[in-house]
Formats: structure tokens, sequence, C-alpha cells
């Protein structure tokens, strides 16, 4: 049942961005991988959030909301351009050259090694602590893709991290 | 939630991760720099009917009949006549779904009418889906855009290309296109370009997985699954090029991973012109 709800305002709209600004540019990493396509779907993602903010119907799901919005615009620019690898971009998918061998990958080094289809609810659910209905909801999936997804991400991320 | 759960989800607070230097400041940028429209005015979803608003028909460019549409082509051609002559649109906006669904009907012989109720059946499809999605993902977002040009308008040769575009979390971009041998007045699929029994599937799938192969060696961006390509279908997207040569096209996620988008291969004359009929 449709039921009236308030439209927040722009203040309140920014504190809560402000406050997801840090998941809002490792999601779109994890799915563009370089920063400056990153930071250009997050705008986007402000923007388009705050233009459509009367579609969102409780302000608790805000971030699922605003998350679903971004991983669009991150598809979006997938399709427009085809990414092209920066080499600076990947010191953070490989250990560096001076970096210790004995000297273990971090996990985002380990999550960005991971294929594509992995890398967003994995990301989702280890870092922004996501359920996984609420993953199916962002990434338009069910429920038991999430957890496919999850366990074959959660395997692969055992071998990388175990293995230093 | 398991151990090794437990053990990430630690690393993931404590681990430093380091944004861009200014991201924080551009997001602020961001937001000083938002103004406020006027919000969309949002009806009740159950409100809304399909049969009543829900999908508005318009008729947009209803310029020439197709009897006007052959009148109109003074110029001698070799074969039928095909011209598209009217689109019909249907707009759809719930405040939570939209599809913006632009239907070509050509003019012409039965052979445009053949494109005319498979594109129409294709159309119907897609917006039954869409009206599905909207029923049952109410919650969720959703877009639907279709599109259409025409590839190929030459004496001999009619493309028609509809694109779609499905918007939930991740998009999906998907075509197809309908093809027309005007000298036979002839609705064309792949198959229909090669003699019987001639193999052009396998000669098709090979080369196709070797492009990809040659692609991901040579370019690292590049990202095909050729194990995924296991026979080129008889209904197989294709259209000829400027330079005459076949174009097979892939709809985006069925052969390369999304960031692909759809991947096209050229296929060199010499691969396939003997098994040409």
């Amino acid at each position: 049942m449709f039921t009236p709800h308030e439209i927040l305002d722009k203040g309140s709209f920014c504190t809560l961005v402000i406050a997801c600004q840090e998941t809002m540019f490792r999601t779109a990493k994890s799915i563009l991988r370089q920063d400056e396509d990153a930071e250009d779907a997050v705008q986007d993602a402000i923007c388009t959030a705050f233009a459509s903010r009367d579609s969102l119907r409780d302000v608790q799901r805000f971030k699922p909301w605003l998350l679903r919005i971004l991983t669009n615009k991150c598809y979006d620019l997938c399709r427009k351009r085809r990414p092209t690898v920066d080499l600076e971009d990947m010191a953070d998918r490989l250990p560096s050259e001076s970096q210790d061998h004995d000297q273990r990958m971090t996990l985002w080094q380990a999550v960005l090694s991971l294929p594509e289809d992995l890398r967003v609810p994995v990301t989702l659910f280890y870092y922004e602590d996501l359920s996984v209905r609420e993953i199916g909801q962002v990434l338009g999936i069910s429920e038991a893709a999430v957890k496919t997804r999850l366990s074959r991400g959660r395997g692969r991320l055992r071998l990388l991290l175990e293995e230093k | 939630m398991n151990q090794f759960d437990e053990i990430l989800k630690k690393r993931a607070r404590e681990e430093p991760f380091p944004l861009p230097q200014g991201y924080a400041g551009r997001v602020l940028q961001t937001c000083a720099a938002l103004e406020e429209p006027k919000p969309r005015k949002r009806y009740p979803f159950r409100q809304v009917t399909w049969a009543a608003a829900v999908l508005a028909l318009m008729i947009v460019v209803p310029n020439v009949s197709p009897a006007a549409a052959a009148a109109m082509a003074d110029v001698p051609v070799l074969g039928a006549i095909v011209r598209v002559i009217t689109f019909r649109n249907y707009v759809y906006d719930d405040g939570f779904h939209s599809a913006d669904i632009s239907v070509p009907e050509l003019g012409g012989d039965e052979a445009a009418q053949t494109v005319n109720k498979q594109v129409q059946d294709y159309t119907d499809r897609l917006i039954k889906q869409f009206q599905e999605t909207c029923e049952t993902m109410e919650e969720n977002y959703g877009d639907l855009s279709v599109t259409n040009s025409v590839v190929t308008d030459s004496d001999v040769w009619f493309t028609l290309r509809i694109d779609a575009v499905e918007t939930q979390a991740s998009g999906y971009q998907f075509s197809r296109f309908y093809h027309i041998d005007k000298t036979t007045n002839q609705v064309v699929k792949l198959e229909d370009l090669f003699r019987e029994n001639s193999d052009y599937s396998r000669v098709l799938t090979e080369e196709v997985q070797r492009q990809m192969e040659e692609q991901m060696a040579a370019d690292s961006g590049a990202a095909y699954f050729p194990e995924e390509l296991t026979e080129i279908d008889p209904n197989q997207n294709f259209y000829w090029n400027e330079q005459g040569e076949l174009v097979l096209v892939f709809d985006e996620y069925t052969v390369a991973p999304g960031s692909m988008g759809m991947p096209e291969f050229v296929i060199p004359p010499e691969i396939y012109e003997t098994l040409l009929k």
C-alpha cells in the first residue's frame, strides 16, 4: 500500500551522502577499477539520486537505494567506454615491486583481483556490511544468486589470502 | 556467518583504504552545487493501471502510408521498396519504473509486413516482461529503453536494428537485427546466407573464438569467454558493414563481461565466401 513519505531536503540528503562517500567510492571502484571513472560515477550518482530522491520511500534504506543508483551509473560508464588499465591503478591490484615477499596481500588487492561478477557483492558484504537481501536489491539479482557469488568469492579470497 | 567471514570483515574494517586525494572535497562540491528541482509527482503504484495510463500509445511520426512510401520512391530500384514509415512510442513512468519504447513500422510488401509482425511480437514480449517486473519488484527501480535504426538501405538489402537496454542494477543491452533481401523480397536470417549443410556455424564459431583469443593476447583490457561460445546460432545477429563485410554482433554478457559491451566481430570474406549460396 502506498503511503505518503517525507522527501529529504538538500541538507539532510547531503549529510547522508557524505556519510556514504567512502562506501560509494569503494563500490564504484570495485566495478570500474579506475579512480577517475569511479569518481565520475559517484558524482553522477549523487546528482541523479538528488533529482529522484522523492522515490526513496524509507530513509533507513538510503544506503542501498543510493548504491543501486551508483551501480547503474557504473554499468552505464562501462557500456559507454571500455575501460583501459592505468598502470598506477594496477598498483592497487598487485603487490608492488618493493613489497616484501613476506608481506601479505591486502584484502582490497585480493578483492580487486576477483572476476567482475564477484567483486561488487564481496565488497558490499565484507566492507559495507550489507545483508544478502540488501545486496540482491542493489544488484537486482536474487538472494540465491548473491549467496552463490559470495560463496565463490569467499573461496577465491581464501586461496589468495591464506597462501600468503 | 563463519569464522573466515568474520576475519575478512575485521580486515575490511581495520586495513587502511586510501581515498584519492581531493575526493572528499569533490563530493562536498558536488553536494553544494545541487539545485532543488521540482520533485516529480509520485503516483501510488496500484492506482496506475496499464489499461488507462501505463502505456501511452502515441503515433509519433505518421508521415506516409505504405502506398505513399512506394510512390515517393521514384528512383529506379532493383528490388522491393522497404521504408520505415511510422513509429509507435510507448512511454511509462511511475517513479520507480520507466519505459521508453519506440516501435518502427515498415512500409512494403510481404517481407516488410513479416518484419513488422516479428518486431511487434518481440517488443510486445519486452513490454510484457517490463510489466511483470513492475508488478513483482515494485520497490526496486527498473528502466527499459528500446530504440531502432536502419543499418543498411541499399538497392538490394535492408537491415533494421532494434536496440534494447534493461536497467535494474546492472544494465543489460541487447539487440535484434531484421534483414530483407530486396532482390527476392524475403526476410533473411544468418543461416539463409549459406548453402545447406555448409558447416557455416562451425567455421564462424572458430573464427570468432580465434579473434577473441587474438584480441585478449594483444590487449590486456580485452576479455572474452571463448569457451561459452559453443555454436553460432542460425538466428545470430549480424549485419553487413560499409565495406560489405559480415559483422557478427553478440548481446551483452553472452560472450564477454559486461564491461566489453556488445562485442562485434568482422569476419573476413575469405573465411565464409565459399560457403555462401
